[in-house]
C-alpha cells in the first residue's frame, strides 16, 4: 500500500510555484518541505479567501487545497480560483482527510483536478504534481498552437480579403455590367481558378474571355492577373483573338508550371458584320441559342488549353457564326457540369441543355437556369466552382461604351493627320525579321486608326507577303491548290528566304483627313519581275482558286487595289470615318 | 490504394491503374509511380478501367507526367476511358498529346 520511502527523490525538472492551503500551520510547513525537496517553492495560505487573495496576487503553476476550513472552505476557493485562472489550466490537487466517495466526487465537480487522502505519500504527491505539471505544460503547448493557428488563419483570411479587392480593381470591367451580359460566379471564384474578363473592343464589337485555372487558390489567382492584363490591355490596342490567346499562351506557358494551365474560350460579337468569332481551349461546348429557343450552333473545344504547349504547336484558328439580333450565347466551366446535388448526382451537360431548351423565353431564360442549378445543389460549399454567362447578341454596335481602359471613344481627341512614312527591307532584313508588327505598331498610334486594326493586319500582311513570295521569292500559288502542295509550299518557302541574297521590299504609308475620317492608302513595291496583271481577275467568291485568294480579300477590305509598274507595285486605299 | 503501377515482362512498359477517383489526393502517389519506374521505361500506359471521375488536376498531373518523360518524344497511351472521362480528355483536347484508345 502506501510507502514511506524517503529516498534521494530527483529533484524535478521543472521549479513550480505552489499555491498550499491549509488551516493548520503543521501540515503547511509539511507539505512546504516536502515541495522544497523537490525544488519547487511553496506559497502559503491559511483559508479559501486568503487562497483566492493568493492566487490573484501570485499566479501560481498549480494548487494544493484542504478541504475543511473555517470561513471559506476548499471547494469554494477552489470554484472561484478556477474561475479567475480562465483559460489558464492551473491544477488543484486536494489533501483531504476525507475518505467517503461523495466528499471526493465533489472534490471533481467543482473544479479540481486530483484528490489524494490523508495521510498521504510524499512520493505519491510529488508524482501527481509532477503528472499534473506534464498535462498543464501539454495544455498551455496545444493553448499556445491553437492561438498561433487562430492568429495566422485570421491573417490569411484578413490577406485574402485584400487580395480580393487588388484582383477585383485588375479584373474591373465596366462592361461586365453591360445588359446584354449576364452572369454567375461566386465571389471567391478567383481563388477557384475562375476568371470573367468582357470589354468593347475598339470597333465596337464584344469581346468576353471565360477562363479557369487548374487548381485552386493562390497559384490560380495569380495567373489570372497577367491573362487579365493582357486581356484588356491588347483588346484596347485592337488585338485580334488569335494574338491575344497567342500572348496569354506564351505568357503561361512561361510562369506556370507544367501540371497548371488554364482552359479558356475567348468570344467576339460583332455586330457590323453579324458575325460571333470563337476560340475555345478546353471549355465545355458554348451554346448559341436562337429565337425559337433552339441551340443552333455549338462552339465546341478545337485547341488545347492556354499555357500547355508552345507556339509551335499552338492553334489560333477561330470558327465562325452568323447571329441574329436576340440570339443568346451560354459560357459555363466544367464546375457546372460536375456540380453534384446532396444525392451525389451530377448536373450533367444534358440537364443543363433541358434547363436552356424549356426556357422559350430568352428573357427568362439565365434566372431559369441560375435557379436551376442552385436549387439542385442545394446549400453546399462547393457552389463556389460555378462560372455561367449568357451573352446576348443586342445587335447594337455601340461606340458610346467604355472601350477597356480607352475611356469614350466617341468623341476622337485627335483629328486625322496628315502624314507618309516609307519603309524599305533589304535582303538581311527580310531573312531575319517580320516587319508586320513594327508596322502594324506605328498605325496604331493614329487613334482614329485603332478600331481597324484586324482589317489593316490582313491588308497590309497580304500586300507584304504578295511582294515577298511571288515577286521576290518567285514561288508559284498554284502549288498550294492540294492539301500536300499546301505543305510543299511553305517548307520551299523557309528555304527561299533563308537564301535570299538581293532583292528589296519598299512600303509607303500615306494617310490624310478626308471627309469625316481619313484615308490611308499602302503601297507595297518589290524589286521582283512583276506579273501580267491585267489578265488576271480578282473577285472573292466560291470558286477562287487557291491562287487569287488573298488579293481578292484584300480588294474585299479595301476601296480600291491597283497593280501598276510591271505588276511589282501594288496600292490599296482605305478610308475610314469615325 | 487508389493506383497501382506495374512494369511488363521486358522493362519497356509501365500500366498505371487509376482506381476510383482521379484527383489531387493521387498526386503523390502518382508522381512516385512513374519516378520510380526506372529509366528503362519506354512507355507508358495509363488504365481508366477503375477510374470513376476525373478532375482538372487529373489533367495537370498527367502533363507533369508527359513533361517528366520527354514531352514532345514520350509515349503515353491512355485506355479503357469511361464515356465520361473521355469527354473531359476531349473538352481538353488531350488527345493532341496523348494517344488516347
Amino acid at each position: 500500500m502506501l510507502s514511506f520511502n524517503n529516498g534521494n527523490d530527483a529533484v524535478a525538472d521543472v521549479s513550480l510555484n505552489v499555491l498550499i492551503v491549509d488551516d493548520e500551520l503543521s501540515n503547511l510547513l509539511l507539505l512546504k518541505a516536502i515541495l522544497s525537496s523537490a525544488g519547487h517553492h511553496a506559497i502559503m495560505a491559511r483559508d479559501g479567501s486568503d487562497a483566492v487573495a493568493a492566487f490573484e496576487r501570485e499566479q501560481p503553476d498549480m494548487v494544493l487545497m484542504d478541504v475543511m476550513m473555517p470561513g471559506m472552505d476548499g471547494y469554494e476557493a477552489t470554484r472561484q480560483i478556477k474561475a479567475r485562472a480562465g483559460e489558464r489550466f492551473v491544477p488543484v490537487i486536494f489533501l483531504t482527510a476525507l475518505d467517503d466517495e461523495r466528499a471526493l466526487a465533489r472534490c471533481v465537480e467543482c473544479g479540481g483536478d486530483d484528490f489524494l487522502t490523508k495521510p498521504y505519500s510524499r512520493v505519491i504527491l510529488l508524482a501527481k504534481i509532477d503528472a499534473l505539471a506534464r498535462t498543464s505544460k501539454l495544455h498551455s503547448t496545444v493553448k499556445m498552437q491553437r492561438d498561433e493557428l487562430v492568429y495566422h488563419q485570421d491573417r490569411i483570411q484578413k490577406e485574402q480579403e485584400v487580395a480580393q479587392r487588388v484582383f477585383a480593381n485588375i479584373m474591373h470591367s465596366s462592361s461586365l455590367s453591360e445588359p446584354c451580359i449576364k452572369y454567375l460566379l461566386s465571389p471567391m471564384a478567383l481563388f477557384n481558378g475562375d476568371l470573367l474578363l468582357a470589354a468593347r473592343k475598339p470597333s465596337g464589337g464584344m469581346r468576353v474571355m471565360l477562363g479557369d485555372f487548374t487548381g485552386h487558390g493562390l497559384s490560380a489567382a495569380i495567373g489570372a492577373i497577367p491573362v487579365a492584363d493582357i486581356f484588356y490591355r491588347m483588346t484596347a490596342k485592337g488585338f485580334s483573338i488569335g494574338e491575344i490567346v497567342t500572348e496569354v499562351n506564351r505568357k503561361l506557358r512561361m510562369i506556370l508550371p507544367p501540371g497548371l494551365f488554364c482552359a479558356a474560350c475567348l468570344i467576339d460579337l460583332d455586330p457590323g458584320e453579324h458575325q460571333i468569332s470563337a476560340w475555345n481551349g478546353g471549355v465545355p461546348d458554348v451554346l448559341v441559342l436562337g429565337d425559337g429557343g433552339d441551340i443552333h450552333q455549338r462552339f465546341i473545344s478545337r485547341h488545347l488549353p492556354l499555357g500547355v504547349v508552345g507556339d509551335d504547336k499552338f492553334d489560333i484558328a477561330l470558327e465562325y457564326s452568323e447571329f441574329n439580333r436576340g440570339d443568346c450565347i451560354y459560357l459555363y466551366t466544367d464546375g457546372v457540369i460536375e456540380a453534384w446535388n446532396p444525392r451525389g448526382e451530377m448536373f450533367g451537360q444534358a440537364r443543363l441543355e433541358q434547363f436552356l431548351l424549356s426556357n422559350k423565353n430568352a428573357e427568362n431564360r439565365f434566372d431559369g437556369i441560375r435557379n436551376g442549378l442552385l436549387d439542385f445543389i442545394g446549400d453546399q460549399s462547393h457552389s463556389d466552382d460555378i462560372a455561367l454567362i449568357e451573352l446576348t447578341c443586342d445587335g447594337r454596335a455601340s461606340r458610346d461604351f467604355d472601350v477597356a481602359g480607352q475611356g469614350k471613344l466617341r468623341q476622337p481627341s485627335v483629328s486625322a493627320m496628315e502624314w507618309q512614312v516609307t519603309l524599305e527591307f533589304g535582303p538581311d532584313t527580310l531573312r531575319n525579321f517580320d516587319p508586320l508588327p513594327l508596322l502594324i505598331h506605328m498605325l496604331m498610334e493614329i487613334q482614329g486608326l485603332r478600331g481597324h486594326r484586324e482589317h489593316l493586319y490582313t491588308i497590309i500582311a497580304e500586300l507584304f507577303s504578295n511582294a515577298l513570295d511571288h515577286g521576290l521569292l518567285g514561288l508559284d500559288s498554284a502549288l498550294k491548290a492540294t492539301p500536300h502542295g499546301f505543305a510543299e509550299y511553305y517548307q520551299l518557302r523557309a528555304r527561299e528566304i533563308a537564301a535570299l541574297q538581293q532583292g528589296r521590299i519598299r512600303i509607303d504609308l500615306a494617310h490624310a483627313p478626308y471627309g469625316m475620317g481619313g484615308k490611308l492608302v499602302i503601297r507595297v513595291e518589290d524589286s521582283g519581275p512583276g506579273f501580267d496583271y491585267q489578265s488576271k481577275s480578282y473577285v472573292l467568291n466560291e470558286s477562287t482558286i487557291a491562287s487569287g485568294r488573298g488579293i481578292a480579300l484584300v480588294g474585299s477590305l479595301c476601296d480600291t487595289i491597283q497593280f501598276s509598274g510591271r505588276g511589282n507595285i501594288a496600292e490599296a486605299v482605305y478610308s475610314w470615318r469615325h | 490504394m487508389a493506383l497501382t503501377a506495374q512494369t511488363s515482362a521486358d522493362g519497356a512498359t509501365v500500366t498505371m491503374s487509376v482506381i476510383g477517383r482521379f484527383d489531387f489526393n493521387i498526386h503523390h502517389d502518382f508522381r512516385q509511380a512513374y519516378e520510380n519506374a526506372g529509366d528503362s521505361i519506354k512507355n507508358y500506359v495509363i488504365d481508366m478501367k477503375g477510374t470513376e471521375y476525373m478532375d482538372s488536376s487529373a489533367l495537370g498531373m498527367l502533363l507533369l507526367l508527359r513533361d517528366h518523360v520527354g514531352g514532345e518524344k514520350s509515349n503515353i497511351r491512355i485506355i479503357n476511358s469511361s464515356k465520361d472521362i473521355k469527354k473531359i480528355l476531349e473538352i481538353a483536347n488531350f488527345n493532341k498529346l496523348f494517344n488516347i484508345d
